[in-house]
């Protein structure tokens, strides 16, 4: 049921990308978007009644059910990946509110040169 | 045996360095681009474990014909751009540092995860440096398109983990080959997507008017040599070598491609300022050449990207620095300007005319290539759209090249005083970059036989239908 809510979370995401003019709620639609993406990727390497794949003294044979662990070891990156491009993407935004004195896109004007 | 994951982490260190030792930016980047192009030469073919686990668990990487052909012009072109445009640097010298590891371990890479990883890095490095035009309202406009189409790639990719259990090129392709196409769609559909908001497929590439109409000569090449040839490398790699398409989806897909090609030349033909006509022709000719991956004609396509790349090199030099040095770049207001540059203008002239593909040139040894291999096709409409598109491409190149030589009103004999008395000015190391591109175009044109016997062993590998790179499944047994 879990990848459900993963993709509910991607297409609203999508959904905040195609309406807001806000750039800070933009960079917040993104955030929801790889969350959902995060959630969904998870959600590929789960198994019910799955342990945790690390042999301790109590889970000490191969016998068990384990959990897919390489999903999570990519949405360790994934993460990363996208605190990067936050990061980036709220310093363009300063950017472009010292330069137009607005975070509105519609105020700033799509022009090539504006 | 030299590893090729020298030619990532070398770039990598020396960006670190580059941070403690301010001053000596510039130098390491030189440095770091010479040893890169050096170190491809002594490469040596084959697949590279890193850490130890054998594919398809661990990460590989694979220098085939392909990678090889891609890591040689990349690295090149990126040393002879870093050369030419030293003063315009500044402060990018770290994130060109970034770029070159990012890019060599696009074209290396043999894990589609690894492969989302280098397209992060190099995207991000491709947003900052759209940021030296100060317009970061379009480098905000590509952050945005761009991360959402890396994460539908990402989406896509780990739909194909979760159907076939393995990230491995060589394993997924080999799996994929006797998986029923349906499940097959909607993977290949976002990763389509994904790989197409960087290759400029239609209606994914909204970037780039703001991005390259406002690049300089130094961002200019670097985003449609380098960053171009590596992104359409990339999507050769995967839906030419490893994601079988089904019949409907490779008509879709194929449609897609043809109309990127027409409607980017179109939009070339209806422009004035040289920027923005080279940045159409460039959508133009990346339509061309996912056409012809789609299609499964894998070496006409990479010799039509290298002619792509190559003459985009040499024309977005030029049109960077009229910009530069006399604020605009319109073709009106430049008429004649190469009256006082000939020898720029020679290798500007060079180079249009081997995009546009005409004999003499490299240009046209790629473009018949190319007409051979899609008339051979099973395909009665995409010889036509190809040539359509390459009519549309010479109307509009030629009639710029006419602009810039002769001034003068259209139809009345040109004369030296409707000359252009803007400042331009072009940097003696830019003309020496610009030359010498263009004499491997004019070289490449009078001696196809010299290119065809040395490429004929890759090209052979290239055309083959299955997947031409080096694998040996090795782990699990």
């Amino acid at each position: 049921m879990i990848q459900y809510a993963g993709i509910l979370l991607i297409l609203i995401g999508i959904y905040g990308l195609l309406t807001e003019t806000n750039l800070i709620k933009i960079i917040v639609s993104l955030n929801v978007f790889e969350l959902g993406l995060n959630v969904f990727i998870i959600s590929v390497g789960f198994v019910r009644e799955g342990v945790a794949p690390i042999l301790t003294s109590v889970n000490n044979h191969s016998g068990l059910v384990f959990v897919d662990p390489l999903p999570q070891a990519l949405v360790l990156t994934a993460i990363v990946i996208g605190l990067g491009t936050t990061a980036l993407g709220l310093a363009f935004a300063r950017r472009i509110y010292m330069k137009h004195g607005t975070l509105n896109i519609e105020e700033i004007g799509g022009g090539i040169n504006d | 045996m030299i590893n090729p994951v020298l030619l990532i982490a070398i770039p990598l260190l020396l960006a670190f360095v580059s941070i403690l030792y301010k001053g000596y930016r510039n130098n390491l980047l030189v440095f770091g681009a010479l040893v890169n192009a050096g170190l491809v030469l002594t490469l040596g073919k084959g697949e590279y474990l890193i850490g130890g686990f054998k594919p398809p668990f661990g990460i590989n990487l694979v220098l085939d014909d392909y990678a090889f052909l891609g890591l040689l012009v990349i690295n090149g072109l990126f040393l002879l751009i870093t050369l030419m445009s030293l003063d315009k640097i500044g402060e990018n010298a770290t994130v060109l540092l970034v770029a070159l590891a990012g890019l060599n371990g696009l074209l290396l890479t043999g894990d589609l995860f690894n492969l989302f990883v280098f397209l992060e890095i190099t995207a991000i490095t491709a947003y900052i440096l759209s940021a030296s035009s100060r317009q970061y309202q379009h480098s905000f406009n590509y952050l945005v398109l761009g991360t959402l189409g890396s994460g539908l790639y990402l989406f896509g990719l780990i739909l194909l983990y979760a159907v076939f259990g393995s990230l491995n090129m060589a394993d997924l392709s080999l799996k994929m080959a006797t998986a029923d196409t349906s499940q097959l769609v909607i993977p290949s559909l976002l990763i389509f997507i994904g790989l197409g908001v960087e290759v400029k497929i239609l209606p994914f590439n909204g970037w780039v008017r703001g991005v390259y109409g406002n690049s300089d000569s130094l961002v200019g090449p670097l985003f449609s040599a380098v960053y171009a040839g590596a992104m359409l490398l990339v999507f050769g790699r995967i839906f030419a070598q490893v994601i079988p398409l089904g019949a409907y989806l490779k008509t879709l897909l194929l449609l897609l491609g043809a109309l990127t090609l027409i409607a980017g030349e179109l939009a070339a033909l209806s422009k004035t300022r040289i920027r923005e006509i080279l940045l159409y022709s460039s959508i133009g000719q990346s339509g061309l050449i996912v056409t012809l991956f789609l299609s499964g004609l894998v070496f006409p396509a990479v010799m039509q990207l290298f002619n792509n790349i190559l003459s985009k090199a040499v024309l977005f030099t030029v049109a960077g620095q009229m910009a530069d040095t006399t604020g605009t770049d319109d073709a009106e207001a430049l008429q004649g300007a190469f009256a006082r540059h000939k020898l720029a203008g020679v290798a500007f002239t060079i180079a249009g005319l081997s995009l546009i593909g005409m004999p003499l040139f490299y240009g046209f040894v790629s473009k018949i290539n190319l007409l051979f291999g899609v008339f051979s096709l099973d395909n009665y409409w995409l010889p036509g759209v190809i040539l359509l598109g390459t009519v549309i491409e010479g109307t509009y190149l030629i009639r710029l090249l006419v602009k810039l030589w002769m001034p003068g009103e259209e139809g009345l004999v040109s004369h030296e005083s409707h000359a252009t008395k803007a400042p331009l000015e072009i940097q003696r190391a830019r003309v020496m970059g610009i030359v010498v591109l263009s004499a491997v175009l004019l070289v490449g044109g009078l001696m196809p036989g010299m290119i065809q016997n040395n490429l004929s062993e890759s090209g052979r590998l290239l055309d083959e239908t299955t997947p031409v790179y080096l694998f040996d499944l090795k782990g699990g047994q």
